[in-house]
């Protein structure tokens, strides 16, 4: 016909058969009952289809030139336009067939089985006419429909569970949903749904969800509920500030719980418990961020800086993490592995790293290490160097160059000692035998010189030492450090038991003046002894007032010593131990006001390093205002402390004084390097 | 003459009165500086001219009147006679002034480069000069920049030999008659605070600073300004003003 020139009445018949005869099927399909009504129309559409390839094949010619040219729609197309408008479109199927898909995806949500299979041809039937008609005819009010569904189911459930189910079932939900979309919707659908579903169960009620009463964030992460956290996390993830909200929520947790920790005035009289709190800490929320948060690394971010924030809330932190490590290099580590000690070397080096006084912890460490290396108590030598090979990578060679110089003294005066007795051995017979580390001065802590009187026999030796010494290294000046030495002494007591006393020198005096006598007072020991009061105090008591080591008696039976009193050799004294151990030397957490004059140090110290980063950066700069200086000194200086302004300012004026710097007469806030 | 106001006229008198030049050389230097009598006789005092009319014998003379008997410097007692040959108590300010145009090392103290070079350079060569010029003196107080560069002056004037700093009595003293000229309301709270809280001595940089800051800082303290690099020693002033209720803290005046 077309070839006739009959293309338009053959297409104008087209589309006239067509439609009448779609109009009855319309109405077939609006008589089908119930359940049959989408049967029928799947099997008329796929009637329709098969139909539709028919036609096209006859009438391909036209198809193939009329339609172009006549800018008519394609049979197949055309076909389908009709199925659409005419069926799918009528009033009555149009509503119907929504309200039956949606019947069903309720149904089924509900945990009823329906017919997949017929879902599918029916939504792939609606998207091959056109993703419009699939948007506007169903998913639009599928996405709404669901929307008011889950709105009330999470209410249900936010009513009913606590957060764990709560979770569960909200994951339960989407997974639903997605697999739903696999089966029998467009695949485009799925992201749109999981956005209704993680708006409705998850976005909604995530406050509540977070802070739920005994049940919350908190809870889960107290009692290590790693699964739930997970949970939580891989659902928050999926919306907007989910996953910041969990985070804000640990750190505060993190920073409160830190808080209270380092202001518990009775969990801080023991500093070694106190810091391994401190790292048990660390390690549960290690292990919450690595199980359950993947890793995420602004977690791990907001737990260094919670660290951070509350570790240097008290200023004493850097003495007790020197505390710790001392009772670890002292005894806590052995028997331990090489591995083991790495990993517990590296624990600290990490809470090293939060302190914001870097420069505190150094003085302390000087103190308790020159403690260790003179009373010979570490532990390894191997792991005492490991650890300052590893303060040296973090702060630098200057951190640690004094500290190495104390090792390297010890290890000189071994072989001075060595000299010694290859030397002088022959000429010192029956006397005590000696063993004197000589410390450089500049690299072990500053001690006051206290007075003391040594006994005969061993100022003698001592003497010869010197002697010894001086002879080999000329121009150097020797001085007893009476304070830090200490003496084992063989004594016999009343029933002739003999024991091995190990005590401190000052311990020694006092112990060899009843060699003469058996009765002292406190003034005559003070007397002969010349040591400083408060010193000879505390060694008395250790002496006297300490059970298992009262190796003197005292009358009153007092604890405190009163000038008064008066000491006695005690033979009655007995011990299980052949060796007893009286000495103090061990480190100790400083008393308040041993405490105060260590901080006076520090801010001593802190006085020229402020000024000699002042006067690099000014000499860099030749002209900078005040606020720059501030700022580019605290940085030059966060390695090691962080630098008060007013005593910056104060520093500043000091060196306009001494005129390093002079303000610019034009700007006073401005300062000028005078070179 | 006869076009000019009253008020020129008297200008014209005064400027004759003080400077001894003539009526001629008056009108033109008063109507070049609009008719400010200080400023006109700025200009005047600062021609290079003046300097070739002073008589160094007269100087000499003058200078041996007040010299010591045994030093060559006037001391005190010799300050204390010119004092009174110039009709001015040795306590009044404006011998600041004349230290100051003498470039003094030290207070109490002239050495004989310093009291004849000085007045040389002013043009002073006799008694009645002097006394006649000490009016002009005064008022040279009143000049803003005048008085800063006296202020600075007084700090090495005032302070010990071979001293940094300025002992705080002396200061405070310093600081009472100075700010008596310039008037400063915070003055006396000043003084308190540092005999309650100081009590050392004051360095040139506080010194100097504490002008600008009475200068440009509101006594309310209402533009102060936290960072505004402020000697530490003004700072904790502000503080302690805050802290007794002298200045009440409000919104207003803390800056961020």
């Amino acid at each position: 016909m077309v070839l006739h020139k009959f293309g338009e009445k053959l297409y104008s018949g087209l589309v006239a058969t067509m439609t009448f005869h779609l109009k009855e099927i319309c109405s077939s399909i609006e008589a089908a009952q119930g359940g049959l009504f989408l049967e029928e129309l799947n099997r008329k559409w796929a009637d329709h289809n098969k139909a539709l390839q028919m036609i096209r094949d006859i009438l391909m010619y036209m198809d193939r030139t009329f339609i172009p040219s006549a800018h008519k729609t394609p049979v197949h197309e055309l076909g389908l336009n009709l199925w659409r408008d005419v069926v799918i479109h009528s009033s009555k199927i149009q509503t119907r067939l929504l309200d039956t898909l949606l019947e069903l995806i309720q149904g089924e949500r509900s945990g009823e089985v329906i017919n997949r299979g017929l879902m599918r041809n029916i939504t792939k039937m609606l998207m091959d006419l056109g993703s419009s008609v699939y948007q506007d005819d169903f998913e639009k009010q599928f996405l709404e429909s669901s929307a008011d569904f889950y709105r009330l189911e999470s209410q249900e459930f936010i009513e009913s569970c606590d957060c764990g189910e709560y979770l569960k079932k909200a994951e339960r939900r989407l997974n639903e949903e997605i697999e739903r979309v696999s089966h029998y919707l467009d695949a485009k659908s799925e992201a749109k749904i999981t956005n209704v579903v993680e708006k409705e169960l998850i976005e909604s009620h995530m406050q509540r969800l977070v802070h739920m009463e005994n049940s919350g964030l908190v809870n889960m992460i107290v009692g290590d509920k790693y699964e739930d956290l997970g949970r939580m996390y891989s659902l928050f993830r999926r919306v907007a500030s989910g996953l910041v909200l969990i985070r804000d929520v640990m750190t505060s947790y993190i920073r409160e719980t830190g808080k209270q920790l380092v202001t518990d005035l009775e969990r801080l009289k023991d500093p070694v418990d106190f810091v391994q709190r401190l790292l048990d800490i660390k390690d549960k929320y290690d292990k919450i961020i690595g199980s359950a948060f993947s890793n995420d690394k602004t977690f791990q971010n907001a737990l260094n800086s919670s660290f951070e924030y509350f570790i240097n809330l008290n200023s004493r932190s850097p003495e007790y993490i020197s505390l710790f490590v001392d009772d670890k290099l002292r005894k806590g580590l052995k028997g331990v592995s090489e591995e083991d000690v790495e990993i517990i070397l590296d624990k600290v080096m990490m809470l090293f790293r939060y302190l914001q006084e870097k420069d505190v912890f150094e003085k302390y460490y000087k103190q308790h290490l020159a403690k260790r290396l003179l009373s010979g108590k570490t532990v390894s030598d191997d792991a005492e160097r490991s650890l300052i090979v590893k303060l040296k990578t973090e702060c630098g060679y200057q951190f640690t160059s004094k500290l190495e110089g104390m090792f390297t003294d010890m290890k000189t005066s071994e072989d001075t000692m060595q000299g010694f007795y290859a030397n002088v051995g022959a000429d010192l017979g029956d006397g005590p035998t000696l063993s004197v580390q000589v410390l450089t001065t500049g690299s072990w802590p500053t001690q006051p010189i206290n007075t003391c009187n040594l006994p005969t026999e061993i100022l003698s030796i001592c003497e010869k030492f010197r002697n010894y010494y001086l002879g080999t290294h000329t121009g150097r000046r020797l001085t007893w450090q009476t304070n830090m030495g200490t003496a084992d002494l063989k004594a016999t007591f009343g029933k002739g038991q003999k024991h091995e006393l190990n005590v401190s020198t000052y311990q020694m005096c006092v112990l060899m003046l009843f060699n003469n006598t058996d009765r002292l007072t406190y003034r005559e020991i003070e007397q002969a002894a010349e040591i400083p009061a408060s010193d000879l105090k505390r060694c008395l008591q250790s002496l006297a007032c300490v059970k298992g080591k009262n190796v003197l008696r005292k009358e009153p039976m007092s604890k405190d010593i009163a000038d008064s009193d008066a000491f006695f050799f005690n033979d009655k004294f007995t011990s299980k131990f052949f060796k007893v151990k009286i000495g103090t030397v061990v480190a100790q957490r400083e008393s308040e006001p041993e405490n105060q004059e260590t901080r006076q140090r520090v801010e001593e110290d802190r006085k020229p390093q402020i000024e000699a980063a002042i006067v690099r950066i000014m000499k860099a700069r030749r002209v900078l205002d005040h606020n720059n200086i501030v700022t580019e000194v605290t940085k030059q200086l966060q390695s090691r402390f962080l630098p008060n302004p007013v005593v910056i300012k104060k520093r500043i004026e000091s060196l306009i004084e001494r005129e390093f710097l002079e303000r610019d007469k034009g700007d006073r806030k401005l300062y000028r390097y005078l070179a | 003459m006869h076009k000019l106001g009253r008020g020129h006229r008297d200008k014209i008198q005064q400027f004759i009165t003080i400077t001894g030049a003539s009526e001629k050389v008056a009108l033109q230097a008063l109507k070049a500086s609009d008719w400010h009598l200080e400023g006109a006789l700025d200009v005047f005092y600062s021609q290079p001219q003046i300097r070739s009319f002073t008589d160094t014998r007269h100087l000499e003379e003058l200078y041996n009147r007040y010299k010591d008997p045994y030093s060559d410097m006037i001391l005190a007692d010799g300050i204390t006679l010119l004092c009174n040959d110039l009709q001015v108590d040795p306590q009044d300010i404006v011998m600041l002034v004349v230290s100051w145009h003498m470039k003094a090392a030290t207070m109490c103290e002239f050495s004989k480069q310093e009291f004849i070079g000085g007045l040389q350079a002013v043009g002073i060569d006799s008694l009645e000069k002097f006394r006649e010029r000490i009016t002009f003196m005064r008022s040279e107080l009143k000049d803003e920049h005048k008085f800063r560069e006296i202020y600075n002056f007084a700090f090495g004037w005032a302070k010990e030999k071979g001293q940094k700093s300025l002992a705080l009595d002396t200061a405070i003293g310093m600081w009472q008659l100075l700010f008596a000229e310039k008037h400063w309301p915070l003055v006396d709270h000043w003084c308190q605070f540092l005999q309650a809280r100081h009590n050392k001595a004051i360095s040139r940089d506080t010194w100097s600073q504490l002008l600008e800051f009475a200068r440009t800082i509101d006594p309310a303290l209402s533009n102060y300004d936290a960072e505004g690099a402020w000697p530490y020693l003004i700072d904790e002033f502000v503080e302690y003003l805050y802290e007794n209720g002298i200045i009440q803290k409000d919104d207003y005046s803390q800056k961020q």
